[in-house]
């Protein structure tokens, strides 16, 4: 899987992705070569340890790798909706606002910590409406004000009219930026788009399956309860039915009842927006329920890749083998795998899994596997496997 | 939700009583550090009262138990008598009275420029984090901050008016001061900036404006990276969380990202400095009204405390108390609007 275009199927490629962070306790080598890919509609579950870089991977997708984090090495590759491929890491400020919240968003592990705190949350679902999707929202309110019965506008609803054709034909305009500077004016001049927002927001809601969306849109997002918040998070995030979601471990922080339906509302959702997921997880049960295909991570590289049964069923990568055989089930213990993640300030050399891997070869410590193909779909990073076959 | 906003200011209302009384009863415990005829100096509203300290002290009950005293002195500053002030030679609350507009026009002018430059400043060294320009802001804010007030003034007087002959201490030049006291001119608020402005009389609002500038630059110059540095580190502490990420994962310009959301949670720590500044500018700043001759509050309690003015100084405790108290209140009034998490607790 080296620097290879983008197939027709393809929504998103991720090409030997390499992610540092320089901090003052040294170089942390968080994303080493990471390679991904993801087809049109399907679901991608990731799977690793705490600390494997899935986070930093989800958001580098996005090109908003934390800091102090640099993307080293790599490319992502987009296919967007008008079928033309861009590069993500390549793209400008300006041209990434057009992708981000638009083509590709993001669900997160805690909703509370992804909200503001001190705005209302139907604020919140505006501004990603209001980001992408302005043009049908003010074109929708000259509809509406077009459908009003009584053909005799007062002064207000011309000027109101005059506003969203200006807005549609001349943004520039400089009579409409000043008009959107008065206070009072501005709010007279917006009610029936602030009507059509929140319209729109309200079946967002209820499709989010959130009872009594009214009263949600005005709530804070502390007066809401974690599930609600993820409902609200997740409302955000589809709010320009992106091609692409990714879902960082959205459940991993609520109780159980809510986490079965979170997974159930993704699930649905997926079917009704058709996106393609990436869903990260760092458990096993909830990749086997959700995904098409699993890439497993470990210590910043993706280790094997397989359609979901097929990596159930033959897991090649002794690490994959290991997570297999952590799952708790009745009746047989309950076995881990030996040791820690390692410290990727120095990670091991090599195989960066060589000093837990019950098969470890002495080129082990000395050759990075690179992923490769054994069978159809199925990918593995491991020098046992190395020359079977090449991609 | 508003609703919730009332019922949350009422409660702090009324806990503004019980403050209240545990500020009197913190100043009334200083009277105790004084024997009987110091504190009768307290109950005294004329010179020629002097003669009956005795019946005083009997009055006033001031060699009887600690809780009737307390209560005949907090009746005696509910009707605003807070005794006599031997170094002004006047009732200190008139004292009080008339010093307080030289301190409130100082204060209104310094604090709004300190809170607005602070917060910009504060918020440039953040969004442009270890550049040349966070680097330079810092330290220019660092070296006012370190100034002595004193130093700082005197240069200021002496580069502008003993240099230039402009911008002179004082609050009035001689002709304006003399229009202020005749008849003509109408004082309501003793500001004379505000003053002037209601009687339409410009050369006098400019004059005002004029004495204004040095004294206003040395505050806001020694004060800004008070509010600077706090801004800063808040900013930092707001841009590095989830929500911003997630605002710019939704396709939120920069401008939005920091306007609307990293600014407004960044302000909440900012509000509480600020209400204490602005109290801290109301009670009087002693070494800059000393230096431009600006006669306030704190020129005022600085010489009654050298004087050893009993009276004046627990005037001024009381009167600096409530301030602060006051400035609290309408922070936390102020922080509900803004966070609505605290509408809650
Ligand atoms: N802001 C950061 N600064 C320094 N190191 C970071 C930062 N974010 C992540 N890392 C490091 O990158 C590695 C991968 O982290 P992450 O992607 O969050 O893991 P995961 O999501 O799989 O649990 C970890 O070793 C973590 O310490
Ligand atoms: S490369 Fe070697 S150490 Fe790494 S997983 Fe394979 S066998 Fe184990
Ligand atoms: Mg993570």
């Amino acid at each position: 899987m080296s620097n290879k275009p983008l197939s027709l199927e393809e929504q998103l490629k991720v090409n030997d992705l390499t992610v540092r962070f320089y901090t003052y306790e040294g170089i942390v080598k968080a994303v080493e070569k990471a390679s991904l890919k993801i087809r049109k509609g399907e679901t991608l579950g990731i799977v690793g340890e705490t600390g494997s870089g899935k986070s930093v991977t989800a958001l580098t997708i996005l090109a908003l790798t934390p800091s102090p984090g640099r993307v080293e090495d790599g490319n992502i590759l987009f296919r967007k909706r008008d079928s033309s491929v861009i590069d993500i890491l390549r793209m400008n400020e300006h041209q990434l606002l057009q992708i981000r919240g638009k083509e590709i968003s993001m669900i997160f592990q805690e909703p509370n910590a992804a909200l503001d705190p001190v705005c209302k949350v139907g604020e919140q679902i505006t501004e990603a409406i209001l980001a992408h999707r302005l043009r049908e929202m003010v074109e929708k309110s000259i509809e509406v004000i077009k459908k009003e019965k009584d053909n005799e506008y007062d002064l207000w609803t011309r000027l109101e009219t005059w506003t969203y054709k200006e807005m549609l034909n001349n943004p520039s305009d400089v009579r409409l930026k000043i008009i959107q500077k008065i206070p009072i004016i501005r709010d007279i001049t917006k009610r029936r788009l602030r009507q059509v927002i929140r319209q729109e927001i309200v079946e967002l809601l209820k499709l989010m399956e959130i009872p009594d969306p009214g009263r949600v849109i005005d709530a804070y997002p502390h007066e809401l309860s974690g599930g609600m918040q993820q409902r609200i998070v997740i409302a955000i995030a589809l709010a320009c039915s992106p091609l692409l979601l990714i879902a960082d471990e959205p459940t991993t922080n609520l109780d159980v009842t809510v986490q079965a339906q979170i997974l159930d509302l993704i699930n649905r959702l997926k079917e009704k927006f058709g996106s393609s997921i990436i869903y990260i997880t760092h458990d096993m049960g909830v990749v086997a329920e959700i995904s098409d295909r699993v890439a497993v991570m470990y210590a910043g590289s993706v280790v094997e890749v397989a359609p979901v049964k097929e990596l159930f069923r033959n897991p090649l990568h002794p690490y994959t083998k290991g997570l297999l055989e952590s799952i708790p089930r009745p009746g047989s213990p309950l076995k881990s795998i030996p040791g820690t993640v390692p410290n990727l300030v120095d990670p091991p050399s090599g195989c960066r899994f060589h000093p837990r891997c019950a098969y470890m070869m002495n080129k082990c410590k000395e050759i990075m596997p690179r992923l490769v193909k054994v069978s159809e779909d199925h990918y593995v990073a491991c020098l046992l496997y190395e020359g079977e076959s090449d991609d | 939700m508003s609703s919730n906003l009332r019922t949350y200011i009422a409660r702090r209302l009324i806990l503004l009583v019980p403050t209240l009384i545990g500020m009197t009863v913190l100043v009334f415990a200083i009277t105790q550090l004084f024997d009987p005829i110091e504190r009768a100096a307290l109950y005294i509203t004329e010179p020629r009262q002097a003669r009956f300290v005795k019946e005083i002290i009997a009055k006033y009950g001031l060699d009887r138990p600690v809780y009737i005293q307390y209560f005949n002195w907090i009746t005696q500053v509910i009707q605003g008598n807070l005794g006599w002030s031997q170094s002004l030679h006047m009732k200190v609350l008139d004292a009080l009275v008339t010093r307080f507009p030289a301190t409130a026009e100082l204060a209104i002018y310094s604090t709004p420029l300190i809170i607005l430059f602070g917060i910009y400043l504060g918020k440039l060294s953040a969004i442009k984090r270890n550049t040349v320009i966070d680097h330079a802001s810092r330290v220019v804010a660092i070296i006012g901050w370190s100034l002595p007030s004193f130093w700082l003034g005197i240069v200021l007087l002496a580069i502008f008016y003993g240099g230039m002959g402009v911008f002179p201490p004082g609050r009035l030049s001689e002709w304006a001061e003399a229009l202020v006291r005749s008849g003509e001119f109408k004082l309501y608020t003793g500001l004379y900036t505000i003053d002037a402005l209601i009687n339409l009389n410009f050369s006098v609002f400019l004059d005002a404006i004029y004495h204004l500038v040095l004294p206003v630059i040395t505050l806001t110059t020694i004060n800004v990276a008070l509010i600077m540095r706090v801004m800063r580190s808040s900013m930092l502490e707001q841009l590095n969380k989830m929500y911003i990420t997630a605002a710019r994962a939704r396709g939120l310009d920069e401008k939005t990202v920091i306007d609307r959301h990293a600014t407004r949670n960044a302000l909440i720590p900012v509000i509480t400095l600020s209400g204490l500044l602005a109290a801290g500018m109301l009670s009087g700043v002693v070494i800059t009204e000393t230096v431009f001759e600006f006669k306030g509050v704190g020129y005022f309690a600085a010489h009654a405390a050298t004087q050893l003015d009993i009276p004046a100084v627990l005037g001024f405790a009381l009167f600096a108390g409530i301030l602060f108290i006051l400035a609290n209140l309408i922070v936390d009034i102020l922080y509900a609007y803004i966070d609505p998490r605290i509408r809650l607790g």
